[in-house]
């Protein structure tokens, strides 16, 4: 141990030091404009913020990914490095100022001057991989064009992570020289400054070691000054939010208790904010999550809109609020109104709420309810929903269906074949409630699904009962297209009907109407226990009260949907009740995006009542994956995308080679022994117009 | 510029319509209510004009109860004011009734312009527009499809037969009876709702607008209410060519026994 090292180092050094952490403080400000947002009550255990630090933050388990194997690995090397020689750096002061010297390794110590050498490599080993990729063919399209002067960041990308590489170059040449003149016996653990010093002679070295000593202290203390004002930023912001993230609650729709706002008789029409139109609009937590945004345009580049050419980025939608936010606080006095300017509303109904975005980001920023409070802005607050869509919510609002068929045809799916289905308000208990949804009553393809679901039931002699005509659409696409009023109405006269009877469950063909009964109505007041069919039939099977004798044959795919597999997490379900169908000449062939990575089918988010005409359309690229695979059956556990892949089969001329089914469909034609009239289904004909 | 907007209720175009029992009218149980459609297109068109030239909207319409609604609905989409007839004497008027009963309760209002639909979705005759005009003395254009204020003047385009249109201008105060389509119609928001509770909505009786027995006993009386009888019945004949011919030629001879 050299007792002297504190003599190396000026009192100069430590002027600067202190200068530059007094910067750092000042340029923390960053940080802090957040605290523009509306207060949001976070329920956090301090288990979860630990884990969710350490699982996050430290050891990036979400920045892994295998969809971005390159990006993995670069930030891997880039961030380790940074870790590791902040670590290093850290013990170097500690023994400069004589502190600790019993317990810390030395600068020569062997394991600790090659650990040092680790994290410089790592560190040039990232910024070279991070160069290459923005500079090159590599460089993913989404990623957004870079520019020295950067955006809201100083220096931009290619900016600091050229800073990046000057400091750790500099790192090894100021060791190399400190090594060429100490000479320490130990010096081949720096297994690259070492040999460095090799190459030229020692006495330049000792002529070059204070321009290096004083450049490469200079270059990290700029760093550590400037970092609030630089992408790297969100090394702090990044840790800060994963901490503070509820991941139970990640894409959950604020309730915004709107009855009890129109009865308060006081209620300020001209202060009333209602969804975000405006930065100060979101929450403080939406707005660390803005700051958090490393924009790696992992988010843009899964997302669905994106892919088909529509105007949305789910990036550039938290840069635009960034934008907002920093410009006050970094002194611009050019920010611009929000939603309507930066943001077009096309941009924001775009959005299928699919969630692949959410999935990918490795700092958990929450686009969904951030577009949505930006959509609740246009309905509530502008009375501009999406032009197509104004008539769907009215006809939801009078008729209880999107579609608006009249209420009195509620019941026609089964009337129409004399099918006798029991009505809650006959029996007033049941086991089973069994919720037909819009599509299953009025659709003529869905039809065929609630019809199936009735065989099901029959079949496994299930005590069970349906709503009727006292069913009313759940409210998902009106909710999701930011029309909380309407939801807020009409949850409230589906809660008072489901009130009346009693039943043990509820059973949904729709993930929308499986997420709105389950988790949004719960934020109003009541909590069902609803299942969803693909867990429900999986369970009658695993019970033997449904007796398969699986006869398909040919390649069989699972289209995941949005709403049941990354918004509930059920990928397992559909997929072992489809294997129950399967014969041995049956396959069942994942696409290249299944399970959490799955592609949206276009329709959610209320998306299916209004056409963004910009692009591909979603269904028709999602039904091409399909063929992709060679799949014959494309079979579905959702409303809505059975509704849009049958949609696309016949558009893609596939109507003879490709099936579209749902696993329902399936396994009523694969029950043992068959229901004579209920199997092999014919193809209905579409009544509505396209 | 004072505009006042006349909004009818009817039922949903959507509604499976059952005749009642004295074969009179529809059973109006079960039945979903809504602003006839034109009519929210001449109310949009209100709103557009108000917004342009600045002044007031005041929507009226005539009805039971519930019709109340289609009053609620447009102050939320930001009529700034209702009017309200409301008796049950109104109840059956036919048209030249209706047109008395609003002109009683509008001509003292010094009104520039008076909007309505073109028809109701439910009786669809088209009278109520042109009989009003006369009744208050005010000219009038149907059939609407475009509006530009010029000053006191307002020049109108008129939907003609077979695809033609036709440009007139007239003087204010004026009368136009919209057609569907002649704009996009807004959607209520919440901030609209909230404020449409501070509204007022001014209800009128017969008694308030000076209106006798005579002027409201009607001169046109539904006296039957009925579906069409199928008089039409269309066969698909199928088969081979020659199958098909057979077939023809039997069902001209012993059906249709034209043959």
């Amino acid at each position: 141990m050299e007792n002297d090292t504190a003599a190396h180092v000026p009192t100069i050094f430590y002027i600067f030091a202190g200068i530059a952490l007094c910067c750092f403080l000042y340029n923390l400000k960053r940080l802090f404009t957040a605290r523009i947002g509306r207060p949001e009550v976070r329920s956090l255990r301090p288990w979860e913020v630990i884990r969710n630090t350490l699982y996050f933050g430290v050891l990036h388990l979400k920045v892994s990914s295998r969809q971005f194997g390159y990006a993995t690995i670069m930030h891997l090397c880039l961030a380790w490095g940074f870790i590791t020689l902040l670590f290093a750096t850290t013990v170097d002061f500690l023994a400069a100022r004589g502190l600790f010297l019993n317990i810390l390794p030395g600068k020569d110590t062997p394991w600790f001057a090659a650990l040092n050498e680790i994290g410089g490599l790592l560190l040039i080993l990232g910024t070279v991989l991070a160069l290459i990729r923005r500079h090159s063919s590599i460089k993913p399209e989404p990623l957004p064009q870079d520019a020295l002067a950067g955006r809201d960041n100083l220096f931009g990308d290619t900016g600091v992570l050229i800073f990046l590489l000057l400091l750790a170059v500099g790192g090894f040449l100021a060791e190399s020289a400190r090594l060429a003149i100490e000479q320490p016996a130990t010096a081949g653990a720096s297994f690259i400054a070492y040999p460095l010093t090799l190459v030229l002679p020692s006495d330049l070295w000792q002529s070059l070691q204070p321009g290096l000593w004083w450049s490469h202290a200079i270059l990290a203390l700029a760093l550590i000054a400037l970092l609030p004002r630089t992408k790297l930023f969100h090394i702090l912001t990044g840790i800060v939010n994963v901490a503070l993230t509820n991941t139970s609650e990640r894409g959950t729709l604020r309730p915004m208790n709107i009855f009890a706002l129109m009865e308060d008789p006081d209620v300020d029409l001209e202060g009333l904010v209602l969804g975000a139109g405006k930065v100060e609009d979101f929450t403080w937590k939406q707005l660390l999550d803005v700051e958090a945004c490393t924009e790696c345009a992992r988010c843009s580049s899964v997302c669905p809109a994106y892919a088909t050419g529509k105007p949305l980025s789910p990036m550039k939608i938290i840069q635009a609020i960034r934008h907002n936010l920093y410009a006050p606080a970094m002194d611009d006095p050019a920010s611009m109104v929000l939603v309507g300017e930066l943001i077009s509303p096309e941009n924001l109904w775009s959005c299928t709420t699919c969630r692949a975005c959410m999935q990918e980001c490795p700092v958990l920023v929450d686009h969904i309810t951030a577009i949505v409070d930006m959509r609740r802005f246009l309905i509530l607050s502008e009375g501009k929903p999406p032009e197509d869509a104004a008539a769907y919510l009215e006809k939801t609002a009078q008729q209880g269906n999107p579609w608006g068929f009249p209420r009195e045809n509620r019941l026609k799916w089964a009337e129409d074949i004399g099918l006798e289905v029991p009505l809650m308000a006959d029996k007033q208990e049941a086991d089973v409630l069994y919720w037909v949804g819009c599509a299953g009553a009025y659709d003529p393809r869905n039809q065929a699904i609630a019809r199936a679901m009735v065989a099901i039931f029959q079949a496994a002699e299930v005590d069970y009962a349906i709503l009727g005509k006292e069913e009313n659409c759940t409210g998902d696409p009106v909710r999701r297209m930011g029309d909380e009023y309407l939801f807020e109405t009409i949850a409230g006269q589906n809660i008072e009907k489901l009130s009346k009877y009693s039943y043990n469950r509820i059973v949904t063909t729709c993930p929308h109407c499986y997420q709105t009964l389950g988790q949004d109505y719960r934020q109003l007041g009541p909590a069902w226990n609803v299942v969803h069919h693909s867990e429900y039939i999986q369970e009658l099977i695993r019970q033997g009260r449904l007796k398969m004798d699986g006869e398909v044959t040919g390649r069989v795919t699972y289209h995941d949907a949005c709403y049941l597999g990354r918004h509930n997490g059920i990928y397992q379900s559909p997929r072992e009740v489809i294997a129950q169908t399967l014969s041995w000449k049956g396959e069942l062939v994942e696409m290249a995006r299944s399970h959490a990575q799955s592609f949206c089918c276009g329709a959610g988010g209320g998306n299916m009542w209004y056409e963004i005409n910009q692009g591909e359309r979603i269904n028709f690229n999602r039904f091409d994956q399909a063929v992709e695979v060679g799949a014959d059956t494309i079979v579905t556990a959702c409303a809505f995308c059975m509704i849009m892949l049958d949609d696309a089969r016949k558009v893609r001329d596939k109507e003879e080679s490709v099936q579209a089914k749902d696993i329902a469909e399936l396994v009523v034609e694969n029950l043992a022994p068959a229901i004579p009239g209920l199997g092999k289904r014919e193809e209905p004909a579409r009544v509505y117009g396209e | 510029m004072k505009i006042s907007v006349i909004v009818r209720q009817v039922p949903h175009q959507e509604s499976v319509l059952k005749i009642s029992k004295d074969e009179t009218w529809i059973d109006e149980e079960n039945l979903v209510f809504i602003t006839n459609e034109s009519d929210s297109y001449a109310l949009e068109e209100g709103l557009l004009l108000k917004e342009s030239q600045g002044g007031e909207v005041v929507v009226c319409t005539l009805g039971p109860e519930r019709a109340g609604q289609v009053l609620k609905d447009a102050l939320a989409k930001g009529a700034d004011r209702a009017i309200f007839l409301r008796d049950d004497s109104f109840d059956r008027l036919d048209s030249q009734g209706m047109a008395r009963a609003f002109a009683a309760a509008l001509k003292d209002e010094q009104f520039d312009l008076i909007l309505l639909g073109l028809q109701t979705d439910d009786i669809g005759n088209a009278q109520l527009g042109p009989i009003l005009a006369e009744e208050l003395d005010l000219p009038h254009a149907t059939l609407v499809v475009g509006t530009e204020m010029l000053g006191r003047r307002v020049k109108v385009k008129q939907e003609q037969e077979g695809g033609w249109f036709q440009h007139i201008e007239m003087d204010l105060p004026a009368l136009l009876t919209i057609q569907s389509g002649i704009n996009k119609p807004r959607y209520a928001s919440l901030r609209g709702i909230m404020a449409m509770k501070k509204k007022e909505i001014r209800d009128l009786t017969a008694a308030d607008l000076g209106l006798n027995t005579s002027d409201l006993t009607p001169d046109q009386v539904l006296v039957r209410l009925y579906v069409p009888p199928k008089i039409k019945d269309t066969a698909f004949l199928e088969g081979a060519p020659d199958e098909i011919v057979a077939q023809l030629v039997e069902k001209l001879t012993n059906e249709a026994k034209v043959l």
